[in-house]
Formats: C-alpha cells, structure tokens, sequence
C-alpha cells in the first residue's frame, strides 16, 4: 500500500502485544492487497495466477464492498481500472477500520487511527472534547484547509496531489480534475474512504450526491481553489456523532 | 685526486647549529596511536546509539572513514623530512612504516566508501547500486571524494611491490603526487558530508590545523629548506670519475658546507639539476667524511637514472636535501667496533673507519666483494687501515654458501675471534645484509649490537 | 602476509566492539511502524497514560498570562532521540524549538536543514486549531516526513 499509519491510543490504551498483532495484521493484509507485489493475492487474482474462490476471506470481503461502493456511486468508484483489479481506493479505509475494531476488542475506549490521510475515530482524546482533525490544503503542504470534530466518526481525504491524478472518472475514461481535494465524514471507514474516492471522480457533482445520503457529510477544494461542504459537515462547532 | 679532501675536514666536534634533536620510535608510534585513540573519541561522543543493520554499517563507515583520514595525514607527516624523523626513526624505517600504513590507509579508505554505502542503501531502503549514485551525484562533494578514493586504490595498487618491479622508478614517482591530490580533494566532503564534523565547529578546527601543520611541515622541510640550503651552499659537481667498474665517484663543491653538520655514515638526497633527472631526489652517502668546501659521494650503476651520473658535467647545480640518516656514531655502544661492507655499501662505511674514534684493533673493517676490480677504495681504506694500526680484511669472491661463505657465523668468528664484545656496522645489498644478520645472530650477536641501514621500501 | 590479516582482524574487531558499546535496546516506545516498506516512526502516545508523552503540561494548565517554557522528555525515535521544547505566552505555543533531534549521519543533518524550521511552522499552524491528527496531505512514505502528521507524530503535542 504504501502507506504510513499513525496511531493515538488514549487511555485505557492498549498492552503492546494487542498493538502489536494489529502492526502484523496490517502487514499481512498489505502482502495481500497492494498491487505493487506481483505475488499478492490480488495481483495473482487478476492476472488469472489464482482463481476467486482460491482467495483469502478478506479479498472476498474486500471485492465484495468495491462492488456495493460501486453500485451507491453509479460506477463512480471501481475496482477495475483500466490498469487491472485494483481496490486501493477500499483497502485501505477498510484495514484501518477493521484495525480500529481490533483495539477495540482489545479494550480501547479512546483512539484514533490514521491510514495515508484516512482516520477512524473512537471515543474521545480528553474528557469534554472530541477529536479534531485537520484537513490538509491541497495546495500548501504547511497549511490546514479547515479543521473538523466528532467522536466515533471517520474521515476520508482524496486528493489528486496524492498520487498525481490517478482517479479516473469513468465516464470519460480520463483522470478527474475538476477537484483538488474532498473530504468525506461518516460513521465508517470503509464505506467514507470509498466514497472519497467516488466523490473525487465524480468532481461537482458529489455535493449533490452526497448531500443526498445520510450520515456522510463532505467538503471540498476545487481545481481552483473554492470550497465548498455539505449542510452538516462537522466543524468544530458543530462536531459529528 | 682523493687528497684535495683531506685539506679542510671538519672536526667532529664542531656543531654550528648545536644539537640535533631526534625522537625515538616508540615515542612516534605512541603519539600515533593516541592520536587514533583520539579521532576514535570524536566518533565515541557523537554517538548516542546505535541499533540495526543499517546504524552498523554507517557507524562502521564513519569511524573507518575517520582512520583513514587521519591515517593520510600521518603518512604524510611521516615523509615530511622532519629532522628529528629521520634522524631519531631512520629514513628506512620511516619507509616501511610508511609503506605498510599506506596499504593500510587504502584499505580503510576503500572499507569505508563501501560501508557507508551500504549502510546508507539499508536505512533507506534502496538498493546499493541506487544508494550509490545518489551519494555520488547528489551529496556535496562526495563525487571528488569518490574520486581521490579511486586515485589513492590505484596509486595503492601500483606501489605494490609486484607491480612497482615491472615500473620504471619514475613513473612510480610521479604516481605518488597523485596522494598528495587526493588529499587534497576527498578533504572537503569530510566537512561537508561526515557527520562527526558537520556539526561541530570545534572538531574541524582541529582536524584542520592538524592538516595544516603537516602540510607546513612538508612545505617546510621538502621545498623550502632545500631551497634555502641550496641558496646558501651552493653546490656544484666539481668532478667525476670512475671509481670502479660500474662505480663513479662525484665531488660535489660548495659553500659553508660546515653549516649543514653533517656525520659520517649519513646521506643527502641529491637532486642534479640537468633536464632529465631534475624531479627526482635520490639517496646517496657521503664516502668521505665532509669538509668545508667540498662533499663526495660514490654512486654504483643500478639503474636508469644512477647510469646517467656518469655523465654528468662539471658545474652542473646540484641540490641536496639532509643530512639525513641515523648510521652514525651515535649508534655505537661499545668501543670494539666491526665495520661489515658489502659491494656499495662500504660507501658510508668509508667514512666511518675514518672518523670512529678508537685505539689500534678497536676499530675494525671488513670487507666483502665479489672479484677484486669490484674493491672500492683499495688505497684509501689501506692507508686508514695503516694509521689505525689495523688491516682491512678483505673477503673477495664469488658468493658462497655454508663454511665456505665468507660471512658465515663460523667464518666470521674465526676472522674476529671476539665479535660477541662488538658492534657491527652493517650497509649492503639487500641480500647480503640479510643474510649477514643470520650469521650474526648464529655467532651470537645480539639484535641491538647490530646497526644496519637498508633501503628497500 | 601473517602482519595483513591479523591488522585486518584487530580493526574488524575494534570496529565491532566500538559499536557494540554503543547499541542499546531500543525503549518500547515505538513498535507501530508503517505497513509498506517506509521507514518514519508512528505516533508518540503509546503509553496508557493520559496523553502524548512531549509537553510538561497541556496549554490549558498554563497561566493565563505570562511566557513559560517547557522541555519534553526525550523521545528514543529509530533514528536517534528527539527533544522539543515548547514557549507558551499564556495560553498559546509561541514558539517550538528542537532541542535535540537525530543527527546521526548527513543525510539526517539534511533533512534536519529544512524539516526543523517546517515543523515549527507545521506545529504552530496545527496547534491554532488544536489539531489532534491531520487528513490528506500524506501523500507517499518520502513525503510523509515532511508532512504534518510526521510534526505531530514525532513531538506528540497539540
């Protein structure tokens, strides 16, 4: 993947062994996911090295929310690419999710984890305030866009300066550059991170889109530099969840 | 011809520039190693920790770099021509030092390059070959320093003693001032890219005045003595003539050469300045003691540039750098003295037998050459031999080997029934010292009553 | 040929027993690394304790008017330690200064050259708005330590 994971484990926290065994899982799913590996699970899956029921049980669960994503977003968000299977735009919402729930098996009533840009919350930082995460500007890498609040809640940022212009809006079959970065909140990792992407493809049209689902708010800096965000996006003072 | 000589020769105990002062080999080596001790240091407290594979070989590159850094500028220091060098350590010995630290000081600096590089290339997550270019293209001046390594491996490979055999003198020569360019380029990444320098302004202060201060002393003593001396003396061949076969004898003139004190037994390096051998600065005794207006050494045809000598023509400049050399009298620790030559090497010798002071039978020469045209000296030694009340023994004949080897242990004793009580000056060809010494020891002599000067680096 | 190897095997084994003194096992502060091959730690807070281990006392606790100055504890990091310390006039972060940070080798002194002045302006410009983690703008494991999640994540504070 690629990626680089924070965590911030409040108390109770967690013993280093719990966080430990999410450190392997997560290493175990990126040998299985990324698409830079010519022997991972999706890289022989789509280059007909595997067959689909020969898979591991979270490839199938993977391709299977691409699929779902996919249909919410009117094919706005795929995993077939031009380039091959690639579930990028999933895998990694999803593995930080799944990461969350595991520390939260482990006892963890406070943390937050950020995959690459995308974080899942639970609980609260400090008695009496929620968690506040700042959203980079596209365009000045020093620079905070806007901040926003919530406990329990994930955000998802997709951006075309994360990785040149690699989301295609199928429609067209060309990179989508209408925006410079969106931002999606919502209760879950996997479905926000996957709507990010979908919402970066679909460029102006997403705040209709999303506005019209419920618990995912958005906001987002166009090519140009205007912003806009849907009616309940949480800001710090108005927080989520 | 030899009797012009004698007009004006110097009284031993005239010192115009008073004592000469020497230091001893321990001390040198001592003062080496505490200075590793202390370049080790810099790297020692600027090292909080160090953990993984990768801190390994970058903390292994960074002190192997900090050796070799200091190690060049100690085998510069030690062929600087620093009297108390020379005189106190002995020119030979400074050579082998120096040869042996030199392959040393290339191992290190290759040892480095590599392991920094690799160390790097782990940290990084890349591979060497990647990790490589990046050092060289893109870290301040670790190209020129990649450069001055590559120059001092190969100046390191040629001066191996396999490879100088096949070379002719000068190109090995010439090969040398390559060192001093290396040095010179490969200095600035240390402050720029080693890490034990970038931050510490103290560290490079001292690094640099260490650098300094041998580069001074070289300047000093390898170009501007000589060329004060030459101002000063002014010397000039006076004659040239055939001492045997093979063998020419040059008598060198000048001025105040009384200034220069020099000893008998020790040597100049001669530079004759004629178009071909100007650059180059070869070792010769002096084979009379010296007096004041005139010096004479007595060179054997041995290769290239000492066949050219023959040649040379009266007036011709000459310079010489020296006196240098610790085959003197001062190596002698009890009256009874044996002066052992071979071939050449009687050449200090000679000069010796004329000044060591000693009552009849205390001083004692012998002789050993290979036919009797090869006798150097025959009249000079006889009339010496007849005033000390002695004869030189002459051991004249092709090279032998067991009893009949005139220098056997057996040999020796019968031709010097109390040689355990004496001291033996030694100066041959290679071989024959070597083999001398054997003898020696065999017949009992012990390792500090034999002094001996050889010149093969 | 004998004097060759056994120079070779003191410095070898001087060289290892050098560095040996100096390898210490690392503190439990920082297991979390990245999934892919990257190389930058993870975030400060590990421990189950109240907060991120940096700052003596959250802004809040400070007076409300006055200059105070603070020094975190050292934070072992993978590269070296890492020491910040922190001026608060009343309320506010004012100013950030890297006391100590990895300086082990030269390519750390050149990404200390124009990270250090970035991460004070990045912990400043975080710490406006009271900033516990950022989104986006994290782009690859290279540009990660640039980035502003890499400020909060190595001195830990809001």
């Amino acid at each position: 993947m690629g990626t680089v994971f924070s965590f911030d484990i409040r108390a109770p926290g967690v013993s280093a062994h719990a966080l430990q065994g999410v450190v392997d899982w997560l290493h175990r799913m990126d040998a299985m996911f990324s698409t830079y590996r010519p022997d991972s699970e999706i890289s022989l899956l789509d280059r007909g090295g595997l067959e689909l029921g020969e898979c591991s049980p979270e490839v199938h669960e993977v391709l299977e929310l691409c699929e779902q994503a996919s249909r919410d977003s009117g094919g706005y968000f795929t995993a077939r690419l031009p380039g091959g299977l690639d579930p990028s735009g999933m895998v990694k919402g999803w593995a930080v999710e799944r990461a969350s729930i595991m520390l939260q098996a482990a006892g963890s009533t406070a943390h937050a984890v950020n995959g690459g840009g995308d974080i899942q919350l639970l609980g609260k930082p400090q008695a009496g305030r929620p968690w506040t995460i700042g959203i980079a500007d596209p365009f000045r890498r020093t620079a905070l866009a806007t901040t926003v609040a919530g406990t329990d809640m994930a955000v998802a940022t997709s951006s075309t300066a994360e990785r040149g212009q690699h989301i295609i809006d199928p429609t067209s079959g060309r990179p989508a550059t209408a925006l410079a970065s969106i931002t999606v909140t919502g209760r879950h990792l996997t479905t926000v991170d996957a709507y990010a992407t979908a919402a970066l493809a679909m460029g102006e049209k997403a705040k209709s889109w999303i506005t019209g689902l419920s618990g995912v708010e958005a906001f987002a800096i166009s090519a140009t530099g205007e912003r806009w965000q849907t009616p309940h996006f949480p800001t710090p003072g108005n927080p989520g969840n | 011809m030899v009797n012009m000589l004698r007009a004006q020769a110097l009284p031993r105990a005239d010192r115009v520039h008073g004592r000469i002062r020497r230091v001893r080999p321990a001390a040198v080596l001592w003062l080496v190693w505490a200075g590793a001790a202390a370049v080790l240091s810099l790297w020692w407290f600027d090292t909080p920790n160090v953990s993984g594979l990768g801190d390994w070989l970058t903390g292994a590159g960074r002190i192997t770099g900090l050796l070799a850094g200091y190690a060049v500028v100690v085998l510069i220091a030690l062929m600087s021509r620093i009297p108390a060098l020379e005189h106190g350590v002995g020119t030979d010995r400074l050579s082998r030092w120096h040869a042996m630290g030199g392959r040393y000081a290339v191992g290190l600096t290759v040892a480095h390059g590599l392991l920094i590089t690799w160390g790097y290339a782990v940290t990084s997550h890349t591979n060497f070959l990647h990790q490589g270019v990046v050092l060289v293209l893109s870290y301040p001046d670790v190209l020129t320093a990649t450069v001055a390594g590559l120059l001092l491996l190969g100046v390191g490979i040629v001066s191996a003693r396999a490879a100088r055999a096949r070379l002719r003198y000068e190109t090995w020569f010439y090969l040398h001032f390559y060192t001093y360019l290396a040095v010179a380029l490969a200095f600035s990444h240390q402050f720029s890219t080693g890490a034990d320098f970038i931050n510490n302004l103290p560290a490079r202060i001292l690094w640099s005045a260490l650098y300094i201060a041998v580069g001074a002393l070289l300047l000093w003593h390898r170009i501007l003595t000589p060329l004060r001396q030459a101002l000063r003396h002014r010397m000039r061949v006076a004659q040239v003539y055939a001492e045997g076969p093979g063998v020419v004898s040059i008598v060198i003139s000048g001025r105040h050469l009384e200034e220069l004190a020099t000893e008998p037994g020790q040597f100049f390096r001669w530079r004759f300045l004629t178009k071909d051998s100007w650059w180059a600065a070869n070792p010769f005794s002096l084979s009379a003691p010296a007096a004041s207006n005139s010096v004479r050494i007595t060179v054997k045809d041995l290769g290239e540039h000492s066949h050219q000598l023959r040649y040379l023509r009266a007036g011709t400049r000459v310079v010489a750098e020296g006196p240098y050399g610790a085959f003197t009298a001062r190596l002698r620790r009890s009256r009874k003295v044996l002066l052992l030559g071979g071939g050449v090497g009687i050449t200090p010798l000679r000069a010796l037998f004329e000044t060591l002071e000693g009552a009849p039978g205390e001083v004692l020469m012998m002789y050993r050459a290979s036919s009797e045209s090869d006798v150097l000296f025959r009249s000079e030694l006889d009339s010496i031999a007849a005033a000390r009340g002695t004869r030189v023994h002459y051991a004249v004949g092709p090279r032998r080997s067991g009893n009949a080897n005139p220098l056997s242990a057996r040999r020796l004793l019968a031709a010097v029934p109390d040689l355990a009580h004496r001291d033996v000056y030694l100066c041959g060809p290679p071989g024959m010292t070597a083999e001398t010494i054997k003898g020696l020891r065999a017949a009992g002599i012990r390792p500090r009553q034999i002094h001996h000067e050889s010149f093969e680096l | 040929m004998k004097r060759a190897i056994v120079t070779i095997a003191a410095t070898i084994a001087g060289i290892v027993l050098l560095l040996g003194f100096k390898t210490h096992p690392m503190p439990e502060t920082t297991s979390t690394g990245p999934v892919a091959a990257s190389s930058p730690t993870a975030g400060a807070s590990l421990q189950p304790s109240s907060g991120p281990t940096a700052t003596g006392a959250p802004a809040t606790g400070a007076p409300a008017t006055g200059t105070t100055t603070l020094t975190g504890t050292t934070v072992e990091t993978q590269y070296g330690p890492v020491q910040v310390q922190v001026t608060i006039t009343g309320t506010k972060i004012t100013d950030v200064t890297a006391i100590q940070v990895p300086s082990g080798n030269g390519r750390d002194q050149q990404i200390n050259s124009y990270a250090i002045p970035q991460l004070t302006q990045e912990v400043l410009t975080a710490q406006s708005a009271h900033v516990d983690m950022v989104s986006g703008g994290t782009y690859t494991s290279e540009g990660y330590l640039t980035s502003l999640q890499s400020a909060l994540d190595k001195i830990g504070i809001k």
